[in-house]
């Protein structure tokens, strides 16, 4: 009976590390684009930025502020928590062309958008 | 091509909005400067596409109750303590403990109970097929959810049921920011072995369809309905009846980090086979309420 319990979830498992290593197997292969952002008095510089399509983008986001600021976005599906004049790197799979925004989850004011083309 | 056919699609959604609610274009244009939303929990029952985002982790506490049979009382709940984590940008896992409660007293084919226990546990693993962009506003998410229980979730009887629920999630914002549409598929095989020794196959099949509308950047109200099938077998050769549930859904932002949902159905149409009397009270129930809460860390 332990066995039938076992057999839906190993299955599930090898499933989820197979569909896992057929997304990260392409994005190794390509070179990532790199986006710099810096975070200075509660703003993106710049708050509008650009990257090619079908490959990985890496941000690097430097904090200049004496505070700490988070980076997420919901349609990049990352998050990254940025200590007070450190630099962030935010690894994101390779994107679809369209616009994808992301903003500070600790200041609602700073927002910025990548365009993907 | 893809892309112009989406914008004009979203054209006609917003000219249909506005006729339906006056002033309607008016605020969807006020929306256009909301933070994105994540859409798995704005549907009630019906789950939406989001996966949430790489590396955030979530503790939810999901209780859904079950309450109405043809005769007598019933009450039964069952929740979810859970633990939530996305550990890649297309895929969420989950997994935690089942507990229930059942009151039951006086229902034709149920022993009498008022009891609480520790149910069993759950994982589930979601896969991210189709993302949501700019240009295409269409989200589908596959679910598999293996299930291990210990108490019967209708009878509160001690059983060992194992239950692997397959599902598709998919998802539409129809106006940007303010206005979603969800869809779910859902097959649910399972089989039972009783205490007295008896082993019964079942399975439900189902599907769903949502509206969600965003009246403030933390608030969501909508509406769903599920149309739902009951087997005797996980093949569907042996149908024993159907159901149609309908009712209104809330998603409330609590905090950055904090939300809840809330959802009632009722059921609005049955049938069993072999019994002539309306709705189907043997496999469904006539009420049922979802009541969640969610904390991001």
């Amino acid at each position: 009976m332990f066995h039938h319990m076992l057999m839906p979830i190993r299955l599930t498992l090898a499933a989820a590390c197979a569909i896992a290593l057929l997304h990260a197997a392409p994005a190794l292969a390509q070179q990532a684009a790199e986006v710099h952002l810096n975070y200075s008095n509660g703003a993106f510089q710049p708050n509008e930025v650009r990257a090619p399509a079908d490959r990985p983008v890496v941000f690097r986001v430097k904090n200049l502020d004496s505070k700490a600021m988070e980076f997420e976005s919901k349609s990049l599906r990352v998050e990254k928590v940025v200590a007070a004049k450190s630099e962030g790197v935010i690894n994101v799979r390779p994107l679809k062309p369209g616009r994808y925004e992301f903003y500070d989850d600790f200041n609602e004011k700073a927002r910025g958008a990548l365009t993907v083309q | 091509m893809r892309a112009g056919n989406a914008s004009g699609w979203r054209h006609a959604t917003v000219f249909a909005f506005a006729l339906l609610c006056p002033g309607g274009a008016a605020r969807a244009e006020g929306a256009e400067s909301w933070k994105e939303i994540e859409t798995k929990y704005i549907f009630g029952f019906t789950t939406g596409s989001g996966i949430g985002i790489e590396g955030e982790k979530e503790f939810t506490v999901d209780s859904i109750g079950r309450f109405g049979k043809r005769d007598g009382h019933y009450a039964a709940t069952e929740t979810k303590f859970e633990y939530e984590f996305t550990p890649s940008q297309f895929i969420q896992i989950e997994f935690g403990a089942l507990g229930s409660t059942h009151n039951i007293g006086g229902v034709a084919d149920l022993d009498s109970r008022n009891a609480a226990a520790f149910a069993g546990g759950f994982a589930e693993f979601r896969y991210l097929a189709l993302e949501r962009t700019s240009n295409n506003p269409f989200s589908v998410t596959l679910a598999f959810e293996p299930n291990v229980r210990l108490i019967d979730e209708t009878s509160g009887e001690h059983v060992h049921n194992y239950e692997f629920e397959t599902a598709v999630n998919a998802d539409v914002e129809l106006l940007r920011n303010r206005l979603y549409a969800g869809f779910d598929l859902l097959y649910e095989p399972e089989v039972t072995w009783t205490a007295t020794g008896d082993t019964i196959r079942e399975a439900t099949l189902g599907g769903s369809a949502a509206l969600s509308l965003r009246i403030t950047p933390d608030v969501l109200v909508g509406a769903e309905v599920w149309y739902l099938r009951h087997y005797d077998s996980p093949t569907f050769s042996a149908f024993t009846g159907d159901a149609i549930m309908l009712g209104p859904t809330l998603y409330v932002q609590l905090t950055p980090k904090m939300f809840m949902i809330a959802a009632w159905n009722c059921q609005v149409w049955g049938r069993e086979v072999g019994n002539s009397l309306p709705l189907n009270l043997s496999e469904f129930q006539r009420n049922r309420a979802r009541l969640k809460f969610a904390w991001e860390f």
